[in-house]
């Protein structure tokens, strides 16, 4: 049986790769290509940290209740290099990636991950009412 | 004075995000340790907790090179 822990990570997969392909439609089809290459490229770095973040804290809770201790870390610097990576890219192909759009992309995992928070929390909060009348 | 500027950003950032890491990391390895059949919702929170918490460092990142480069 799926973990909460692992639907969790299934759903915000999901959410991201319906982002991702909405945004390789709008760079495809709209007159805007600047700002959806941006847009893409910002949130498949982001997409990465998210999975990043996921796989390292699946791991990081299976070392702590299988050992009882911590090996490795949670991979901040990685993340904060792969942004990195982002913004110098974006910068060195300005007429290609819109700055500002490239920022939002990388934001985008975490709108996704309230996104999913809220969702889930009605989701619940209908299913008890239910359950409940 | 952009370099001061984004070493500012970044460190401050940095800090924040550090210390708040910190708490967030100890509490959940001290509760999997008391309790590690509550792993599953221990570590979701976890996630969530530390993916918010890095949303600050990672801006400070991209403004400290906007900074520079720009």
């Amino acid at each position: 049986m799926m973990s909460d822990y692992d639907s969790m990570v299934n759903r915000q997969r999901k959410w991201m790769l319906y982002l991702l392909a909405l945004l390789v439609i709008g760079a495809g089809f709209s007159s805007y290509t600047r700002v959806f290459n941006g847009l893409l490229l910002g949130s498949a770095i982001s997409f990465y940290n998210l999975w990043l973040l996921q796989h390292k804290t699946k791991a990081f809770g299976k070392a702590v209740a299988e050992s009882g201790s911590t090996r490795g870390a949670l991979g901040t610097f990685s993340r904060l290099a792969a942004v990195a990576l982002a913004v110098l890219v974006a910068i060195r192909f300005e007429e290609t990636f819109h700055i500002i759009a490239v920022v939002v992309g990388i934001a985008s995992s975490y709108f996704i991950i309230i996104l999913d928070i809220i969702v889930q929390y009605v989701t619940n909060s209908r299913n008890s009412k239910k359950s409940n009348s | 004075m952009e370099v001061l500027a984004a070493a500012i950003a970044i460190g401050l950032a940095a800090l924040g995000a550090g210390l708040g890491n910190g708490m967030i990391v100890s509490k959940t390895v001290e509760g999997i340790a008391r309790q590690p059949e509550l792993r599953g919702p221990l570590q979701g929170t976890m996630f969530i907790g530390v993916a918010l918490v890095e949303a600050i460092p990672i801006i400070a990142a991209v403004i400290a090179f906007m900074a520079i480069f720009m």
